[in-house]
């Protein structure tokens, strides 16, 4: 069922609160838009406790391509270790190589090159878990989809693209995909904003916020995607020099969320700002900001 | 001169991100500096670096690039648009735009799996892409050297520039003293690298639940590399119920809570300064915490750093096992 919007909740910096504007904007928007919520933080998934979500639902195991080799038809070749490209396969000279599990990236690369055959197509790696949880306790329903990866993982992208493609198979037909991307500027990120029609970037008005959001609008800008940026406990620090990155940039849209203890002390239980304390200012100010989207998606 | 014996690690680290780790991480290099002992810090987050901010170093002394990186693309006149890339592609790098196929490389990871499933082999490869820069400052104002990395925005493998970050910081610290490491948000390969070899681990945590899941993330890491945890909780004050939550979870996994640092609107404010708390403000409520957490370290666990970590390291190995599905389908 393709959705009709793809936008995507990002940042760079961790704990500017992109979970905290993407879950509150999921709530405010499910009653005018069909809608599914993508927690694609697959280190640290945070939305369905921040959505007081007490058990996530439908477990999916995410399980990518592993070489199981049979040393029967194996002659030590060593094809597989050159094609390999995380150095997930050792073999000493001559001998039969090994497969480090936590490094392979289930690629197939080595199963391609394999001159005798001998990598089964069959072998799977549980890397870690997707899940689709309705959410409906905060008045109008939307779905939740959640990635988790399992601890000891290190390659964390084919956990983000499985959970990504979870969400876009179950979104709404003719609705809306929210993404929360989770922290970082490498490529998991560029990744999860791939398919966005938009990307907003929420930042706080520090001079980390500050050098933080130059690098996900760099990758914004390089994809080509449309951009707004969110200052985020907006009068806590000083955001002068985000107005001029966002200024260079040609982001469309810079939009304030006001500190507020209310809202910090909601997010801390799991109740959404715009439900714990309606006319506190930063809820307010979500207000305004999923009014603007929402008529954004008439140009998206 | 304070002496640790032998190069220790100690890592600052949360899972959650935003909870105060590079504020703390710099504190704790301050402090240990003017206690005399031996140390390197590392900015082990070569996502989003920001200690240096922090410490207020506005200038490398050394930069250096790294160029591992790969990008595949389509030459587009041998391309028969069979879809075999696509498919192939783990990473859903292939896109298709008007009929022609296209690599995007914000996504490639360089790994040669789309061409070897091309069948006109009609895919070639930039070589020595731009993964990164390792830096270093000799000496910041406080006496200590600073090393850091960071990854150019969209590569892939930040781990591997994280652990080239480590591997400078222990070259240049040598036969003794302290490798202070503030590690990246999350539990993925930047965190993996940054706490591969540490003996010690200064968790951080705030009175939320999302930071209290991600805490058990994090400790449960540092339970496969062996290594002894200590806490701080951060802003307590703003959840003293989840404060209660996070220090049960704590005590019944022998983790021993050293201190609590009180929400403090000096914090940013010293950052926008770009100016440690503990100079621009040291009578601050969570300067004098962090002062004390820091001293606590200094005197307490890195004098005999072996004790305490023979003490509050897990008692039972917990490595990590992978689940593997067999052809046939059992799991393994």
């Amino acid at each position: 069922m393709p959705p009709r919007w793809v936008v995507a909740v990002t940042g760079g910096k961790g704990g500017t609160g992109k979970s905290f504007v993407a879950t509150n904007l999921a709530v405010l928007l499910a009653g005018h838009v069909r809608l599914l919520l993508a927690d694609l933080d697959v280190e640290a998934p945070n939305d369905h406790l921040l959505l007081g979500v007490t058990r996530l639902e439908n477990e999916e195991p995410i399980a990518t391509f592993f070489p199981i080799i049979d040393y029967a038809r194996c002659t030590a070749c060593g094809a597989c270790m050159k094609a390999c490209d995380t150095g997930a396969i050792v073999a000493a000279r001559g001998r039969p190589p090994l497969v480090m599990p936590r490094l392979c990236s289930g690629c197939r690369a080595c199963l391609m090159v394999c001159p005798e055959d001998a990598i089964s197509p069959e072998g799977r790696r549980v890397i870690g878990y997707s899940y689709s949880t309705p959410v409906g306790r905060w008045g109008d329903r939307f779905q939740l989809v959640t990635g988790m990866i399992r601890e000891g993982e290190e390659h964390t992208p084919p956990a983000i693209v499985a959970t990504k493609r979870r969400a876009l198979r179950e979104a709404p037909d003719g609705g809306l995909v929210l993404v929360d991307t989770g922290a970082g500027t490498g490529n998991g990120v560029s990744a999860a904003i791939q398919e966005a029609q938009l990307v907003i970037a929420v930042t706080e008005p520090t001079p980390l916020g500050l050098h933080d959001l130059r690098a996900i609008l760099e990758i914004a800008h390089g994809m080509g995607k449309r951009t707004w940026v969110v200052v985020n406990r907006a009068g806590l620090g000083d955001d002068r020099g985000h107005e001029a990155l966002a200024r260079e940039y040609g982001v469309e849209l810079l939009y304030r969320v006001p500190f507020d203890t209310g809202a910090a002390r909601a997010y801390a239980r799991g109740v959404p700002a715009v439900k714990a304390c309606p006319g506190c200012d930063a809820a307010r100010s979500l207000r305004g900001l999923s009014g603007e989207l929402l008529a954004a998606l008439k140009t998206l | 001169m304070a002496s640790t014996g032998a190069p220790v690690e100690l890592v600052v680290a949360s899972g959650k991100g935003g909870v105060g780790k590079s504020t703390l991480a710099a504190t704790l290099a301050i402090v240990l500096a003017r206690r005399g002992y031996r140390l390197v810090a590392v900015d082990a987050d070569a996502e989003a670096p920001n200690l240096h901010i922090v410490l207020g170093v506005d200038r490398w002394d050394e930069e250096i690039p790294v160029y591992e990186g790969r990008v595949a693309y389509i030459v587009d006149e041998l391309c028969t648009r069979c879809n075999a890339c696509a498919e192939a592609c783990v990473y859903g790098a292939v896109e298709v735009h008007d009929g022609r196929y296209w690599i995007n490389p914000w996504i490639c990871e360089g790994c040669i799996t789309c061409s070897a499933a091309c069948p006109p082999k009609a895919i070639r490869y930039r070589f020595r892409v731009k993964s990164g820069v390792v830096r270093l400052a000799r000496s910041t104002r406080y006496g200590f050297p600073l090393v850091g990395g960071e990854s150019a925005p969209g590569r892939p493998n930040s781990g591997k520039l994280v652990t080239e970050t480590k591997n400078r910081g222990k070259s240049l610290l040598g036969a003794e003293g302290v490798l202070l490491v503030d590690a990246a948000a999350g539990i993925g390969c930047q965190v993996i690298s940054s706490l591969t070899g540490a003996q010690l681990a200064l968790l951080v945590a705030e009175p939320t639940l999302a930071s209290l899941s991600d805490l058990k993330r994090i400790h449960r890491l540092t339970k496969h590399f062996g290594i002894a945890p200590m806490l701080v909780v951060n802003k307590y004050d703003l959840n003293p119920d989840i404060v209660g939550e996070i220090e049960d979870y704590a005590r019944a996994e022998n983790i021993p809570v050293i201190g609590r640092i009180p929400f403090d609107p000096a914090v940013p404010e010293s950052m926008v300064k770009a100016v440690p708390l503990v100079e621009y403000m040291p009578d601050s409520p969570a300067a004098e915490a962090m002062l004390r957490i820091a001293e606590f370290v200094a005197d307490k666990v890195l004098t005999d750093w072996r004790s305490w970590w023979s003490r509050y390291r897990p008692k039972k190995p917990e490595p990590y096992v992978p689940i593997i599905i067999r052809p046939g389908g059992s799991a393994k």
